[in-house]
């Protein structure tokens, strides 16, 4: 359940409410910017991680 | 002429003040949403307690990191300072003992949710001054 994916889509969410209900106060205004937010994150975040693929991970992080 | 310049140039009209402003400010600072629930905003502040909560349960139970200042890393007093908008969760946190993990294979979102949690805080804080001055609806 705990995966990358939901936590970003979790974290997408959180972030795109919180400002939907700061910056909005009309409904049909509130769902337009919701679903910007939300889909630009989610969209966005899909989009970064395609570009990387190709790329491999490396080793580890050392700890400090 | 001078007319028409003069409409193009008026000003929205003026929100009703509400509330005494410092109030709003240090009960949002406190706990998130009440300064709007302070100023009749009972649904937005509700929303608004659920939302900076969820993200700080989150990132706690991931055992993020909740930022403290580092001798060697003054960006760490910014961070700090973003976390600390929590309000009284970050001295709650702070008193238990509270460090994160970071072993915990959530570290990283963890740490996220928390300043997330503290910036949004923030943005209450200033929301809440803006409405009670009447700057915004």
């Amino acid at each position: 359940m705990l995966s990358h994916f939901f936590l970003m889509v979790l974290y997408a969410f959180l972030v795109s409410v919180f400002f939907t209900l700061l910056w909005r106060r009309r409904r049909r205004e509130q769902v337009k910017l919701f679903l910007q937010l939300f889909l630009g994150m989610v969209g966005g975040g899909l989009l970064v991680a395609w570009l990387m693929y190709p790329f491999p991970p490396g080793p580890p992080a050392p700890i400090p | 002429m001078a007319d028409t310049a003069s409409n193009e140039t008026k000003p929205a009209p003026a929100l009703p003040r509400v509330g005494n402003p410092v109030v709003a400010v240090v009960a949002a600072l406190l706990i998130p949403g009440l300064g709007h629930v302070y100023l009749r905003r009972w649904r937005r502040g509700l929303a608004f307690l659920v939302l900076v909560a969820v993200s700080l349960w989150v990132g706690c139970a991931l055992k993020g990191n909740l930022y403290q200042r580092e001798p060697n890393d003054p960006l760490s007093i910014l961070a700090t300072l973003g976390a600390m908008g929590m309000g009284i969760s970050y001295v709650l946190l702070r008193m238990m003992g509270y460090a994160g993990d970071i072993l915990s294979a959530g570290y990283e979102y963890g740490t996220a949710f928390l300043l997330t949690a503290g910036l949004m805080n923030w943005l209450l804080v200033l929301d809440a001054w803006d409405i009670s001055r009447g700057k915004k609806e």
